[in-house]
């Protein structure tokens, strides 16, 4: 009887240390197949933001119908991950400038004079909204997770799924592909607080400037009204050093 | 000849890396220019329409009047150009004027029952002549120089400067142009800055302004004083606060305070409190719809002293009160064949004598360099009231903006 427990014992032992031994195994692999989503996010900036202070210029063509409607162009300048200076050049929007200080916004119009505070709302307005413009550092915006990896085209990618860290976030939630060689963007889905899909984006371009791979052009489709669609096209991205008080709210100069 | 073909050959073979090394310098970023030009330029063409008009005239001119109802025809031509002319983003060089042409129509000796070419029709023309002619003037908005060192930023002449945070009133903007509740947006353009000595200092969140403005180059009907102005502007947590504080010379000293702050996703508040013999408050907020319709509201308290007091408010009136309504929508997306649109609607009342103003406009855009536009403002009230004082029934203004 005691020779039966024995074995028994040793049998119970032996089995639970395999089942430890299994699961730690199956726990390293899939971490190891899961990426770090927050790397991944952070890498994935760097294709939109190759410096820690720089100036692009931004044109907006929105097309509608597939046709041409209208053409804009911006000046955007960046310092960190959280100061943004916007002027706007085309000739109906020229004077017009817009800050973004972390999640506050303030649009400067040259008929009022003086900057006006943009809630959330109105900062999603229009095809490419300000906050499009304005906001590309999802790092700081966005956690990540990692949902899966999958193909789109010919691309391997993976696919993580960004939430607001804050409320004041131009978007709720993104849902973002990530070419796996090397966390270029590919698409991304912009989402509400409803879960409504707003807005979908392809990122369709990228070249080289001055040494680094920059963010050429994308498109950003509109998943409410589905004929339109805005081309935003990067271009002159420089290396700058931008002073502290050109991101200051009371900034009332013209240009 | 065979040296000079090996010259030829090196120099050629050599030049092959370095055009090799040179193509990505092609995507090298381009070198900061250090002249910045910026400029604009406007025409309008405004028409305004004043349907029964009681023109300012002696009582007995009016009981001349053929018809007492009189339509009175302005026509306004704008030319705005702009510019500003920035070096090594050190020195700064700006200027903005108005030229305006001004006509009237509607209104001469004509409508009068008096006797052609008589002396009392020919007093009657002197009389009218702002109803009659064309007028031209310039009009010097801004025209300044300005040097940035460091945190500080110098700047000398004439400048637009907006302080108060209200969006129709404003209690603490002493140094800001006259807001008109009927025209937030100064939509022809036409306010002038004020001709001040100004110094900044910025410095993270933290800003300080000092400002010496003269009232010696200003129209003597402008009412202003030379004026000493510092301002403390702040933003934490959100909160974009100011205080002000500043003496007018001859005048009053006063006091004061703005604060904006933006709530959730929708809302946001800002306020002003200001203290010039007596308290004058200011309290709004705007709120954005999903649907892109926004609205702001004020609530506007002043003392009934001369500095804010109205020309129609008797001196014997107590504090006013006001307020103001607008709903706007730029770019009516969702109605096929509206995206070009803008409309807006506002009403401004005087809650003491409950007299207002209905204000209604449309926006058309054509291409990216015209557009058209209607504005309406219909006064509605007693006639001893403050809008019902308005010396028309309503104001049509329809024009044309060209943008380059």
């Amino acid at each position: 009887m005691s020779k039966i427990n024995w074995i028994l014992r040793a049998f119970l032992v032996l089995f639970f240390a395999g089942l430890l031994v299994t699961c730690a195994l199956v726990c390293h692999a899939a971490a190891a197949a899961n990426p770090d989503a927050a790397a991944l996010l952070k890498r994935s900036d760097t294709y939109r933001n190759g410096w820690p202070s720089y100036v692009v210029q931004v044109k907006i063509t929105h097309l509608e119908a597939g046709k041409p409607d209208e053409e804009k162009l911006y000046e955007v300048s960046q310092k960190g991950t959280d100061k943004t200076y916007v002027e706007f050049l085309s000739p109906r929007e020229k004077g017009q400038h817009l800050l973004m200080l972390g999640d506050d916004m303030w649009m400067y119009l040259p008929d009022t004079s003086r900057p006006v505070r943009i809630t959330p709302l109105e900062r999603l307005s229009g095809d490419a909204s300000n906050g499009d413009v304005a906001r590309t550092n999802y790092a700081a915006d966005y956690s990540p997770i990692y949902l899966r990896t999958e193909k789109v085209g010919t691309e391997d990618c993976y696919v993580l799924d960004l939430t607001a860290k804050r409320k004041g976030a131009t978007y709720q939630r993104i849902l973002y592909w990530l070419r796996v060689e090397d966390a270029r963007p590919v698409r991304a889905e912009f989402y509400l607080t409803s879960g409504k899909h707003i807005k979908s984006a392809t990122f369709d371009e990228y070249l080289p400037s001055g040494g680094i791979s920059l963010l050429h052009r994308l498109t950003l489709y509109d998943e409410i009204r589905h004929n339109s669609r805005s081309v935003l096209e990067y271009t002159g991205s420089t290396p700058r050093a931008l002073p502290d008080k050109l991101f200051y709210q009371g900034r009332t100069d013209r240009f | 000849m065979n040296r000079q073909l090996l010259i030829s050959a090196i120099l050629l073979a050599a030049s092959v890396p370095m055009t090799a090394q040179d193509t990505p310098a092609q995507d090298a970023p381009p070198p900061e220019s250090r002249y910045n030009f910026r400029y604009t330029f406007a025409a309008i063409n405004d028409a305004t329409f004043y349907s029964d008009l009681v023109p300012p005239l002696p009582a007995q001119a009016s009981q001349l009047l053929n018809d007492p109802a009189v339509t009175l025809f302005q026509n306004q031509l704008l030319v705005e150009p702009s510019f500003t002319l920035r070096y090594r983003s050190r020195w700064t060089l700006a200027s903005s004027v108005v030229g305006l042409a001004d006509s009237h129509g509607g209104l001469s000796a004509a409508d009068f029952d008096v006797p052609a070419g008589s002396p009392a029709a020919q007093a009657l023309d002197a009389f009218l002549v702002p109803y009659t002619g064309t007028f031209t003037q310039l009009r010097v908005k801004e025209a300044y120089a300005g040097l940035s060192v460091g945190d500080f930023d110098f700047m000398a002449g004439r400048r637009i400067v907006r302080w108060g945070t209200g969006y129709a009133f404003t209690a603490v903007g002493v140094l800001d142009p006259p807001r008109m509740p009927t025209n937030p947006t100064d939509r022809l353009n036409l306010n002038e800055g004020r001709d001040m000595v100004k110094a900044d200092y910025v410095h993270g969140p933290h800003a300080f302004t000092l400002a010496w403005s003269t009232a010696a180059l200003a129209p003597a009907a402008a009412g202003l004083h030379d004026t000493t102005a510092v301002r403390y502007n702040v933003l934490v947590h959100g909160f974009d606060t100011a205080l002000i504080a500043g003496d007018d010379r001859g005048g009053d000293a006063f006091g004061g305070l703005t604060f904006t702050r933006v709530l959730g996703q929708a809302w946001e508040l800002h306020g002003e409190a200001a203290w010039r013999e007596h308290e004058a408050i200011l309290l709004g907020a705007k709120y954005t719809m999903h649907s892109g319709v926004t609205f702001i509201g004020e609530f506007y308290t002043p003392p009934n002293i001369p500095y804010y007091r109205d020309m129609t408010i008797s001196s014997l009136d107590g504090r006013q009160c006001y307020a103001f309504l607008t709903a706007y929508k730029n770019r009516l997306r969702e109605l096929p064949g509206w995206k070009q649109w803008d409309l807006s609607a506002a009403m401004v009342t005087n809650l003491n004598d409950r007299s207002y103003t209905a204000i209604f406009d449309a926006n058309r855009r054509f291409g990216s360099r015209f557009s058209s536009y209607l504005h309406m403002e219909i006064p509605v009230g007693k006639s001893t009231s403050e809008y019902g004082a308005t010396p028309y029934a309503t104001a049509t203004s329809m024009g044309v903006r060209f943008q380059l």
